[in-house]
């Protein structure tokens, strides 16, 4: 239709940062390093999406996988053995089947890209898109808006329940049992069983009468 | 810039994630691979709706959706990170050979 | 667009020297020193810093050292783009403007934590990690307390919230959102009683191992970014260049240059919390008293 422009050039430059940056994230020695590649990916799709015309979109990825990454990156520092990078890492298993995998996969994925009709009804530059994506979010997909909303209420809470060690009755990886029926009385519920061993019940055995 | 090229590129991240996602021993760079996956699926789905849709709203609440996915992905999959090393001081997955505490 | 971006520069460099200023007078005014070479001593120390040989750590990320500073300059840049200097004059004239100052919130922490961490040394790390945890609430902080300044505009671009602030500015009507988005301020740029990344504690935290023109860079990009957070402060809060009788860029100098001595007021005079009870502040007062800024604001457009 036209020639090489300008966006073209820039989505060509932004698409290779995405994939190589994409693809150093599994190279790296050193996992920090890695998390910071991603949100370099990250990036550089953001771009493409404010070129696709996705202002808001484009720029919430921005912000969110900021955020993200440097969660993830506290948690590389907080579990890693190699968190800087100071010895040489490689760290992969079923290293050919992941290989195979991947390039199968995006053959898979462009032969289906290339063979298929695919629509073109481009947005119009004039259309106010953040204004219809607010419009849609509280008007007609409410119920999905808010059901995402209670998702990640439920996330939330599940993530604390996970990873909080103090539990409500006890510390939670050593199995808890709800206070008694009555007060001072035998805890409520199931008796824990005599192989469960010392973990089980440290304030179980107590019994006031 | 076209519909094909947008989705072309999309296609080589999902790839890349999958290699990451299955080849990775630990945990943390596994999700890295789950992620880089969601990043092709929210290019591709913002591709579609910029060529494909005229610019149907409902094409960016998916892209808003695929992002609400990736903060599910990440929080629970820290949670069961910082989970599993409280009781079997592992972060990696051969460590886990079973479910059974 | 040549004005804008002058406009921007002239703001930046401006703005970073007389925040460095201020600095001096406000220890020159607490310690009773005499302030006669206030204005002269941020260039002199710089000029020292330049010329100072700059050392290495055992095995860093050069990369990311190289980066961090540069990186923190670019995106005070950027926050300050989406502000109007004058009615109509802006450099990024987004329709999502505060978002993308959201997004150079978030960045900067991720840069700060670069910083630290790509030293490869002790100090600079506790500092960085530590930064992150603080940080990362405070940033939410933010978030609601800059959709709280949207609703009134009904709009996202920085122009459109400065052009409802016609009759009467943000500050008068959501007073709280100010001092939210000033603790943010301080955060951003480290200083004071958000002092988690460079403290002296940590000798100097992520910038211990820096010196040289880095450790100049760096000192400047933070006061860059003071002045990018003034300016953002102005114009969401206290109508950017809106004003009578004045000029508008006179009047948003005037505004930054009043945040400014604010931000430096607190540097100075609030002593710092321990991390782990300013991390019980943020999520049990001010995250509630951000949501709650938020839905007056909400409750008084529906009235």
């Amino acid at each position: 239709m036209m020639g090489f422009t300008a966006t073209d050039a820039l989505f060509a430059a932004l698409s290779l940062a995405a994939v190589v940056a994409g693809w150093r994230v599994f190279a790296t020695d050193s996992m920090v390093r890695a998390s910071f590649l991603l949100l370099l990916s990250f990036l550089a799709v953001a771009g493409i999406l404010l070129l696709l015309a996705a202002p808001y979109i484009g720029i919430a990825t921005i912000f969110m996988m900021a955020v993200e990454m440097m969660v993830m990156a506290v948690f590389m520092v907080m579990f890693m053995m190699n968190p800087a990078g100071l010895n040489p890492m490689m760290m992969v298993h079923q290293h050919r089947l992941s290989i195979a995998a991947g390039v199968i996969a995006f053959l898979g994925l462009s032969a289906a890209v290339l063979l298929s009709d695919l629509p073109d009804d481009p947005v119009d530059p004039a259309r106010p898109v953040v204004r219809d994506l607010g419009h849609e979010l509280l008007g007609p997909s409410m119920l999905v808006f808010e059901t995402a909303g209670i998702t990640l209420l439920a996330t939330m809470i599940a993530a604390v329940v996970l990873a909080s060690r103090p539990g409500r009755y006890g510390p939670s990886d050593e199995g808890s049992r709800p206070p008694g029926l009555v007060p001072g009385g035998e805890p409520a519920g199931r008796k824990p069983e005599d192989d469960q061993g010392e973990g089980g019940g440290h304030h179980h055995h107590h019994h006031h009468h | 810039m076209t519909l094909t090229s947008v989705l072309l590129v999309a296609a080589a991240l999902v790839g890349i994630g999958l290699y990451g996602a299955l080849s990775q021993q630990s945990f943390v760079m596994l999700m890295m691979g789950l992620e880089l996956m969601l990043n092709g699926a929210l290019l591709a789905v913002i591709g579609l709706w910029s060529f494909g849709l005229a610019g149907a709203p409902e094409g960016q609440l998916l892209a808003i959706l695929v992002m609400a996915v990736m903060a599910v992905e990440m929080a629970v999959g820290f949670a069961l990170v910082v989970a599993v090393y409280r009781k079997r001081q592992a972060d990696t997955t051969e460590s886990l050979g079973t479910l059974k505490q | 667009m040549t004005t804008a971006l002058l406009s921007l520069a002239a703001l930046l460099l401006g703005g970073a020297w007389m925040a460095a200023v201020m600095d001096r007078l406000a220890v020159a005014w607490i310690s009773g020193r005499p302030a006669a070479r206030a204005f002269v001593e941020p260039l002199a120390r710089a000029a020292g810093l330049l010329l100072r040989q700059p050392v290495t750590t055992e095995r860093p990320d050069a990369t990311g050292r190289v980066l961090a500073p540069a990186l923190y300059l670019a995106l005070a840049a950027i926050g300050l783009s989406v502000v109007p200097v004058a009615e109509g004059v802006v450099l990024t004239d987004l329709s999502t403007g505060i978002v993308l100052w959201g997004a150079c919130e978030a960045l900067t922490v991720v840069v700060v934590f670069l910083h630290g961490w790509s030293a490869n040394a002790p100090l600079p790390l506790i500092g960085a990690y530590r930064y992150v945890a603080i940080a990362l609430p405070t940033l939410l902080l933010s978030m609601f307390v800059l959709i709280a300044a949207a609703l009134p505009a009904e709009s996202l671009s920085v122009t459109a919230i400065v052009d409802s602030q016609r009759e009467v500015w943000n500050v008068v009507r959501q007073p709280p959102g100010l001092v939210l988005f000033l603790m943010l301020g301080l955060a951003l740029t480290f200083r004071g009683p958000f002092d988690y990344a460079d403290p002296e504690d940590l000798a100097g935290g992520t910038a211990a191992e820096t010196s040289g023109p880095a450790r100049a860079a760096w000192q400047a990009a933070r006061l860059c970014m003071l002045v990018a957070v003034a300016g953002m402060a102005s114009a969401v809060f206290l109508g950017g260049p809106l004003g009578p009788w004045l000029p508008g860029p006179l009047w948003l100098v005037l505004k930054m240059v009043a945040v400014l001595a604010l931000l430096v007021a607190a540097t100075h005079l609030l002593a710092r919390l321990p991390p782990s009870r300013m991390l019980t502040a943020l999520w049990v007062v001010l995250l509630p008293a951000a949501f709650l800024d938020l839905v007056l604001v909400g409750v008084e457009l529906l009235l």
